[in-house]
C-alpha cells in the first residue's frame, strides 16, 4: 500500500513538473509576442514624452513669471493687468479661487434584462450640458480631471472613456472643477428640473460640492493656430 | 496495553505525511490553475492592435504639444532677453505678449479658411409655429463637433465663443455670452474647411439628425472668413493666478 502510494506521488510530481515548465514557457512567450512588445515600447515612449511635456510646461510657466516681474513703466502695470485677464480666458495659467467640484459617474442602477444599458451610462451630451450650465452660472475657469477647458475643447465619448483637448483620454468618475460663485454654481446644477435631476432619472450619479479654494491647472500643451491669423 | 501503541503511532505519522503532501500538491496545483487563468485572460483581453493604434495617436499628439511648448518657451525667452535691454523694450515686449495671448483668448478678430453653418427653424405651417424648433443642445452639439474637427475659433451670430461662453435656451431665444440671439443661427468656424464640413455631414451625423427634425442646416466652405472678437465686458471676481516660487 505504501509503495503504491509512493508511485502515485511520483507520478503527480512528474505531471506537476511538466505543467510548471509549460506554464513558465507560456508566460514568457506572451511577454515576447511582437504586438505586446511594440505596445510596451510605445507606451514607454509616451510616458517619457509626457514627462518632457510637464517639464516644458513648468519652464513656460517660469518664463512667463520672469517676464511679468521685469521692471516696467507706470503704463505697463495696466498692460500687465490686461495680460492677466487675457490669460484667464486663454487658459494658459494656473488659477485658484472659490468654486465647486461636480462629480459625474455612470449609473448605479442594476439593469433588468431587456433594459438598454446605453441609457444608463454617461454620454458626451450629458457632460456638455453640465458644462454649459456651469458656464451659464458664470464659471470663470473650468477643468475636467485636470484638463483645462478652452474655447475649442471638444468632449467626445468613446466607449467607457471621454476624449477631450485632442486625444486626451479621461476615465470615470469625471470631476469637473470650476472657479466662480460657489452658491450660483451649485444652484445651476441642483436647480429643480435642472441637469442633475434629469441625469439622476437614469441613475447617473451627480455630486456637487462647494469648496472655498479650488485650483484649475493650465492647458497641458502649447496653443497654436494653424489656420487662424489675426485680422487687420 | 503497551504493545499496540507503536504501530498506531507509525500509522498516524504516515497518515500525517500523506495529508501534508496532498495539501502541498493541491496548493501548488491551485496556484498553477490561477496563474494559468490569469495568463489566458490577459491574452484575450489584451488584443494589442487597437491599443497600439491608440498609443501611437497619443504619442503623436504629445509630440505636437511638446513642439508647441518648445516654441512658446523659445518665444518667451527671446522676449525676456529683449525686455532686459531697457524700459521701452520691456513695454514693447509686454505689448506683443499681450496681443499673442489676446488672440488665444478670443479678444482679437481672426481670419482664415473655414465653414459657415446656417441653421434655420422649420417653416411655419398654416401660421402656427412648428413643433420642433432649434434648441440650445442642437447648437451645443454642432459647436462640439466643429471643435472635434479642429476648429480654432468660432462665433454664433457675431458672438465669439470663449472658454466661458454658454449657449442657453431662454424662451424662444438662445443666449450666448449673455447676449440674446434668435434664429436663423449663423455659426462661423476657422479650421480646415473640408474636415469641418464632413464632421457635420458624415452619415448618421448632426446634419442628418437635425434635418430629420425639420431643421434646415446648410454648411458652406469658405477660403476666408472673419471671426469677430469678443466685445463684451471682462470681469473675473473669483479666479486668481497661482503664484509659484
Amino acid at each position: 500500500m505504501v509503495k503504491g502510494f509512493q508511485w502515485a506521488l511520483a507520478l503527480v510530481g512528474l505531471v506537476l513538473g511538466i505543467m510548471l515548465a509549460f506554464q513558465f514557457r507560456v508566460t514568457k512567450e506572451i511577454n515576447k509576442t511582437e504586438p505586446i512588445q511594440r505596445a510596451q515600447r510605445v507606451s514607454a515612449e509616451v510616458s517619457q514624452l509626457k514627462k518632457d511635456r510637464d517639464s516644458l510646461q513648468a519652464r513656460v510657466g517660469e518664463l512667463r513669471a520672469t517676464l511679468d516681474q521685469l521692471p516696467a513703466g507706470p503704463r505697463d502695470s495696466e498692460l500687465k493687468e490686461e495680460l492677466d485677464m487675457a490669460r484667464v480666458l486663454a487658459g494658459v495659467t494656473e488659477l485658484s479661487g472659490p468654486g465647486v467640484e461636480v462629480t459625474l459617474n455612470d449609473s448605479n442602477i442594476s439593469l433588468k434584462p431587456g433594459d438598454n444599458p446605453n441609457l444608463y451610462v454617461l454620454h458626451d451630451e450629458d457632460v456638455l450640458r453640465v458644462l454649459n450650465e456651469i458656464r451659464a452660472a458664470g464659471a470663470e475657469a473650468i477643468s475636467i480631471n485636470g484638463q483645462r477647458l478652452l474655447s475649442n475643447t471638444e468632449i467626445r465619448c468613446t466607449g467607457p472613456t471621454i476624449v477631450l483637448n485632442k486625444n486626451k483620454r479621461l476615465a470615470p468618475p469625471y470631476v469637473i472643477t470650476a472657479i466662480g460663485n460657489p452658491d450660483t454654481l451649485e444652484g445651476s446644477i441642483k436647480m429643480k428640473g435642472g441637469v442633475a435631476e434629469t441625469l439622476q432619472f437614469w441613475g447617473i450619479q451627480v455630486g456637487v460640492k462647494k469648496i472655498p479654494q479650488v485650483t484649475v491647472p493650465p492647458y497641458s500643451g502649447g496653443i497654436s493656430f494653424d489656420y487662424a491669423k489675426a485680422a487687420g | 496495553m503497551i504493545m499496540p501503541k507503536p504501530p498506531v503511532r507509525g500509522e498516524q505519522s504516515l497518515k500525517k505525511s500523506v495529508y501534508l503532501s496532498v495539501v502541498t500538491v493541491s496548493l501548488v496545483f491551485g496556484l498553477l490553475i490561477a496563474f494559468q487563468f490569469r495568463t489566458s485572460s490577459s491574452i484575450s483581453g489584451g488584443v494589442p492592435v487597437d491599443r497600439f493604434q491608440e498609443l501611437t495617436i497619443e504619442k503623436k499628439q504629445v509630440e505636437l504639444d511638446n513642439a508647441h511648448l518648445e516654441q512658446e518657451a523659445t518665444d518667451l525667452a527671446a522676449k525676456i532677453d529683449e525686455a532686459r535691454k531697457g524700459r521701452s523694450q520691456a513695454s514693447d515686449v509686454l505689448g506683443s505678449e499681450l496681443s499673442k495671448i489676446r488672440m488665444y483668448a478670443g479678444l482679437t478678430q481672426l481670419t482664415g479658411p473655414g465653414v459657415e453653418v446656417i441653421m434655420e427653424n422649420p417653416p411655419e405651417k398654416d401660421g402656427s409655429p412648428s413643433f420642433y424648433s432649434i434648441r440650445d443642445e442642437d447648437i451645443l452639439k454642432v459647436i462640439n463637433d466643429l471643435r472635434g474637427a479642429g476648429a480654432e475659433a468660432m462665433s454664433i451670430n457675431g458672438q465669439r465663443i470663449l472658454s466661458t461662453s454658454e449657449i442657453r435656451l431662454a424662451g424662444n431665444h438662445i443666449n450666448v455670452n449673455l447676449v440674446r440671439l434668435s434664429a436663423p443661427y449663423r455659426i462661423l468656424a476657422i479650421g480646415k474647411p473640408g474636415t469641418l464640413k464632413s464632421s457635420l455631414e458624415i452619415k448618421g451625423g448632426l446634419v442628418e439628425y437635425l434635418s430629420a427634425n425639420g431643421i434646415t442646416v446648410a454648411v458652406q466652405e469658405w477660403e476666408k472668413i472673419n471671426i469677430p472678437a469678443y466685445d463684451g465686458s471682462l470681469r473675473f471676481d473669483y479666479a486668481k493666478p497661482v503664484q509659484r516660487g
